[in-house]
Parts: C-alpha cells; sequence; structure tokens
C-alpha cells in the first residue's frame, strides 16, 4: 500500500473527489435508505392524533456528534408537528442541546413560523434535578426554578435524544411524575438498545433510533411549507459504508493472515 | 477521622426524594422541592464558576504567552462575542438572533466538521488498533465490518433481508450486551447508594 502511494501520490485525492463526486449523483431506485415504512407508523399516528393548538413539551438534548444522523428526522417531525398547528415549547438540560436548540428555533423563525409557537423555556441545569423539577412544575405539582412554561396542560413531549440527559432520563424521572403527558423519542442508533425496553413496556409511545426508521417516518410524511428533508443521499451512505468495509475488512485480513502465521511459528517441529 | 456531615446530607435528601416519589403530601413536596432546587442552584454556581476557571486559565495563558496562546485567544473571543450579542442593551439573551446567528453559522458548523473527521480518524484507529495484533481487536474490528455490511442501503429483496438482520443484530445481541451492561451498572449504583444510606464506608471511598 505504501508503495502503491509513493508511485501513485495523487492516488488518495483521486479516491477522495471520486467519492464526493459519487454522492452528488441523483439516488438510482436500486439504493434505498428507508426499511419498512410500519417503523413510522408509531410516530405518525401520535402525530395525527394530536388536537390543533396541542402543547408539546420538546426536550431538546442531542449532541453534535450523533446529531447529523438525526437532524433530518427531527426537522421533518418539528415541520409536521407545527404543520398539524401544535405549539412547541422548547427546553434543555445540557449546554450542547441548548445550543443546537437555538439553532433549529432560529432556522424555524427564519422560515417565518410565528414566535408564539415556538416557545423556549431555555438551559435548565441540574440533570436529573432539573428533570424532576421540569416535571413538578408540568405537573403544576411546585413551580420550582423552571420558568416560562406556559399555563396549559401539555399533550405530548417529544425528547430529542444523543446526550447524557436523553429519553432514557425522561422515562425515569419525568414520565413516571407525570403520567398524563405521553413521551415520544428521536434518538441516535447508539441509544436504541438502552430505548427498546421502554418502547415495548409502553413508557415511550414511539420511537425513531436508526437511519432506517428516520428514513422510513421521511417517506411517511407529506412535505410541509417548511421544506422537504430528504436526509443524506442513499448513494453517499453507501460509499462511506463501502470505504469502511474496505479499510476495515482489509485491516481484519492482514491482521488475521499476521496472527496466523505467528501461531504457525510458534508450533514445535 | 470520618466526617459525617457529607453522608448525613446524602441519606436526608436521598431518603427525602424517594418518599416523594413514593408519597403524595403536599409537604413532603415543597421539602422535596427544596432540595431539588438547591441541586439546580448548584449545578448553575459549578457551571458558572467552570466558565470563570476556563476564562482565567486561558486569560492566563494568553498574557503569559504559554501553551497555545492563539487559541486561547480564539475561546476568549468567542465568549466574549456570545456575551455581547445576548447581553448588549435590548438584547433577547440566547433567544438572540445574534446569538442564533453566531451558534447556526459558526459554532454548529465547525462542531460538524470537527466530528466529520471522525470517519477518517475512527477508520485510521480500528485499523491500527488491528496492526497491533490483539485477537479482541480483530474480533471488534471484524463485528464492524459485518454491521456496517448489514446497514448498506440496497433496495428490494435483499435490502430487506440486510434490514432485518441489521434490526436483529441491534435488538438481540447488541441489546443484550448493553443491556448486562446497564444492570450491571445500576446494581453497582444501588449497592453504593445502599452503601452510603446505611453508613457502611464513607463517601471517600
Amino acid at each position: 500500500m505504501t508503495d502503491l502511494t509513493r508511485r501513485a501520490p495523487w492516488l488518495w485525492r483521486a479516491l477522495l473527489l471520486l467519492a464526493l463526486a459519487l454522492a452528488l449523483l441523483p439516488t438510482t431506485d436500486l439504493l434505498r435508505l428507508a426499511g419498512s415504512l410500519d417503523a413510522a407508523d408509531g410516530m405518525v399516528a401520535i402525530v395525527d392524533d394530536l388536537p390543533p393548538e396541542s402543547l408539546v413539551l420538546v426536550g431538546f438534548d442531542p449532541d453534535l456528534g450523533t446529531y447529523a444522523e438525526i437532524r433530518p428526522t427531527v426537522r421533518t417531525l418539528l415541520a409536521d408537528l407545527l404543520e398539524h398547528d401544535a405549539r412547541l415549547v422548547f427546553v434543555s438540560l445540557t449546554p450542547e442541546g441548548r445550543a443546537l436548540a437555538i439553532a433549529e428555533r432560529a432556522r424555524l423563525l427564519a422560515s417565518a413560523v410565528a414566535p408564539e409557537r415556538l416557545m423556549d423555556v431555555g438551559f435548565v441545569p441540574g440533570a436529573e434535578a432539573a428533570l424532576v423539577s421540569l416535571a413538578r412544575a408540568v405537573d403544576g405539582t411546585g413551580d420550582g426554578l423552571v420558568a416560562g412554561l406556559p399555563d396549559e396542560p401539555f399533550a405530548l413531549g417529544l425528547v430529542i435524544g444523543g446526550n447524557d440527559i436523553g429519553p432514557r432520563s425522561w422515562v425515569e424521572q419525568f414520565e413516571p411524575r407525570v403520567v398524563a403527558v405521553e413521551i415520544v423519542a428521536v434518538a441516535p442508533t447508539v441509544l436504541l438498545p438502552e430505548l427498546t425496553p421502554y418502547l415495548e413496556s409502553g413508557q415511550l409511545r414511539a420511537l425513531l433510533a436508526t437511519p432506517r426508521d428516520g428514513a422510513a417516518y421521511r417517506e411517511s410524511v407529506a412535505p410541509t411549507p417548511l421544506g422537504d428533508f430528504d436526509g443524506p443521499a442513499p448513494l453517499a451512505v453507501l460509499v462511506g459504508v463501502l470505504v469502511a468495509v474496505a479499510v476495515l475488512g482489509f485491516a481484519v485480513v492482514s491482521g488475521l493472515g499476521d496472527s496466523l502465521r505467528s501461531s504457525r511459528g510458534r508450533e514445535p517441529a | 477521622m470520618r466526617r459525617p456531615t457529607i453522608p448525613a446530607l446524602v441519606i436526608a435528601v436521598g431518603v427525602l426524594v424517594l418518599a416523594d416519589f413514593l408519597v403524595v403530601n403536599d409537604s413532603l413536596g415543597e421539602l422535596a422541592g427544596v432540595a431539588i432546587d438547591a441541586a439546580i442552584v448548584v449545578a448553575a454556581g459549578a457551571a458558572l464558576a467552570g466558565v470563570g476557571a476556563l476564562v482565567a486559565r486561558r486569560a492566563n495563558d494568553v498574557w503569559r504567552r504559554r501553551g497555545d496562546p492563539v487559541g486561547a485567544g480564539l475561546v476568549l473571543a468567542g465568549m466574549a462575542a456570545v456575551l455581547v450579542a445576548g447581553l448588549r442593551p435590548g438584547a433577547e439573551g440566547a433567544s438572540d438572533p445574534a446569538v442564533g446567528w453566531i451558534v447556526s453559522a459558526l459554532m454548529l458548523p465547525i462542531g460538524a466538521t470537527l466530528f466529520g473527521l471522525l470517519f477518517v480518524t475512527t477508520l485510521s484507529a480500528a485499523r491500527r488498533s488491528v496492526d497491533t495484533g490483539g485477537r479482541e481487536a480483530i474480533v471488534l474490528v471484524g463485528s464492524a465490518v459485518v454491521l456496517l455490511i448489514l446497514l448498506v442501503p440496497i433496495g428490494g429483496t435483499a435490502g430487506d433481508a440486510l434490514a432485518a438482520a441489521a434490526d436483529w443484530a441491534l435488538e438481540v445481541p447488541i441489546g443484550a450486551v448493553f443491556r448486562g451492561i446497564l444492570i450491571g451498572v445500576a446494581v453497582l449504583v444501588a449497592v453504593f447508594a445502599a452503601r452510603t444510606l446505611l453508613g457502611i464506608g464513607s463517601t471517600d471511598d
């Protein structure tokens, strides 16, 4: 490999440009990111059942590293909720989530969404303690230090996960204290194993936690005036996966070969 | 010599919050609310202290020209820009459009770019870990290759089969291992909490 690089130093740059060019090509029917559309049924049904002017509490705590995976799904879901005349109340329990919430609110406000539909409670420090205080404020058992909540019942809790305080914390701390507000979540794939039991027990009413589920949800929702969020091109994903498989596969085969040779070398003659 | 103040505080607050969770009682609820609000205030104070320490450290780096004074200056400039945008007269705090612009147009794209580099650095790190010759590394990276193949975004029957296999892998073997770790951590936390509540050992152990 090193010899090849020495002979053709432009090779890596050419491969990178080729990969970028492939990612820009239009998608064909052969490639498809979405899995079964059934995966999105739960979320679609819940959003469809929301009465007009519903108040939705949005716990916005993704992290910068994994937000790219769920961003198109989150944007589609927020747009769909607004399309169903819901009013969103943003709250963040982590600084990183707060920064991303500021960006998403700014984007929606720039898309001419009325500010009264995008209320902002802001950042509440204290991790789980903040979540308990928020639950008490929503439940009306205590105002605590969480200010800015509207004095109306919430119809739904939407948790955008990724950070330490995500859907699991909401199920543990918020859901038992505010049983009237059901929780749905969008989370990166890495959180799926810890969230699946909550989905099966009904503590999470709906969950979109893999790129395939997200793509299925985006296909299930009609484009809104706020935009049509297609997500990454399947060809771009394919190129990335193939590059990763090639690099790692080569390393594994080489490693296995080395391991085999060294074990043979240790065998007694 | 053991100091009982902190364990006593932990026991009192822990029992109070637990009792409030289990028993519906207004007075208990108000007491628990005070404890929870105190935790929030302490967390906010700790965050502010952290920011203050960061400013002091970076200002010192700039002043004494040690470490990375350019980077330290950029950190201070970034903090100052957000503070000025959010706290200038007439500004709307964190909801101010200027703060939104700084976050949306500068901070998030820079952060996303850095995380985008993870694609290259993670592959490189995985390859190097296999090169060290460890069997665990080969198994780990080999499993990653199998999962990546399951995530190939193709359509049709083959795509459906791959998707079903990927879902099974995430929900059964990976889910089982992950939940096993979570249950183990939870048991350890429960044991540690019980030891603290019962006064066995010290919180500094």
